[in-house]
């Protein structure tokens, strides 16, 4: 079973904690929602730190829902290399 | 025998029931431990849920055993220095809330980063210990923020979570520093998900395991639906209940639904083969 690269373009993706569309497409939990900053003291991470990424590679399917329930079209998801988004 | 009541059990009947586990002199240890980790920790660590990134998986996929059991163990050995957690009983968890303070319901930061719940429908996480005054501190640590609860309040919120099907845990930061008490599901908890999608033991199983009694099982299969940990199914030529008791980690949820009170939860101790099976 070959695991997939799993990109997402933080430009395009900009706020995916209020979106938060592909996590709920996600039939098996692949993508986490995580912070490109640790926290800080006395204030909120801005939502724009806020980043999807792939973390359970092992259980993607390949199925794309992700990639098509994207608003911003931000997620790109490749098999072997071979493109299929 | 289990190795944390061993090491931080102090005479104690479990390692969680060991008041100066809960103790605040404990707590710096994992500050400094999440700072050494870095920005690099982020979000694989911090937001992903996740013990071991793309790396183990590469090695697993590959069939590099040596380089999976490597990772690993550095990865069992870094989650149990700092955060791990372990499954207890509804009875466990009633004996833990008498004997630290404060207590706070909280959101939960792995349904956050699996699904990205918004903080208002998240608040199924308790906090306890000198940590909870620190949540205006760190807002986001602490999203939503913190509602203290008193013993009774806390007693009632996590019966409800056992009802709905939450699974009972507790956590350490720091370890033995004990200051999480999750409730956990499967696939939304990065506990249940890293021990048994990965293979790596960052939450333990408890301290019991259920049995069914045939004779009392009427096959209703209520408990079905409860099992987060794929231990209980229900045999279609017995028409009961089954639970591997190898699989089972002694949370009794499966028991909560039992009408007939076919389910017991025996300790882990008792049974020779399964007395290590952690």
């Amino acid at each position: 079973m070959p695991l997939p690269h799993i990109v997402v373009d933080d430009d395009r993706c900009n706020d995916p904690l209020s979106c938060r569309i592909c996590l709920l497409a996600c039939p098996t939990r692949v993508l986490g929602l995580g912070t490109s900053v640790g926290p800080e003291k006395y204030k909120e991470i801005d939502p724009h730190r806020f980043v999807v990424r792939g973390v359970r590679y092992q259980v993607c399917s390949g199925c794309l829902k992700c990639v098509e329930v994207c608003p911003t079209g931000a997620i790109e998801i490749t098999f072997d290399g071979s493109k299929t988004a | 025998m289990c190795m944390w009541c061993e090491r931080f059990g102090e005479g104690c009947e479990r390692w969680y029931f060991n008041p100066s586990n809960y103790a605040r002199r404990l707590y710096k240890v994992r500050r400094a431990e999440t700072e050494s980790a870095g920005a690099e920790a982020n979000p694989q660590a911090a937001g992903g849920m996740a013990a071991a990134g793309r790396e183990y998986l590469e090695a697993a996929e590959r069939g590099d055993h040596e380089t999976v059991e490597r990772l690993k163990t550095e990865a069992e050995q870094r989650s149990w220095a700092i955060h791990f957690g372990q499954v207890l009983t509804i009875e466990d968890v009633h004996q833990i809330l008498e004997l630290m303070y404060p207590i706070g319901l909280m959101t939960c930061a792995c349904r956050r980063s699996m699904r990205g719940l918004a903080d208002e429908e998240n608040f199924t996480c308790i906090g306890m210990g000198p940590g909870m005054y620190k949540w205006e501190r760190w807002p986001d640590t602490y999203r939503g923020g913190v509602q203290f609860l008193t013993p009774e309040e806390a007693k009632e919120a996590i019966d409800a979570m056992n009802r709905r099907g939450l699974v009972q845990c507790i956590y350490t930061f720091g370890t033995p520093y004990l200051a999480g008490l999750c409730n956990c599901d499967y696939p939304d908890c990065g506990g249940i998900r890293t021990v048994q999608d990965m293979g790596i033991k960052v939450l333990w199983k408890g301290h019991h395991i259920a049995e069914v009694d045939p004779d009392l099982c009427n096959g209703c299969a209520l408990c079905v639906r409860r099992c987060q940990f794929k231990a209980l199914t229900f045999s279609p030529s017995t028409l009961k209940a089954y639970i591997d008791p190898f699989k089972c980690f002694g949370c009794g949820l499966c028991r909560t639904v039992c009408k007939p009170d076919a389910v017991k939860l025996i300790d882990r101790a008792s049974r020779p083969a399964l007395s290590e099976v952690w």
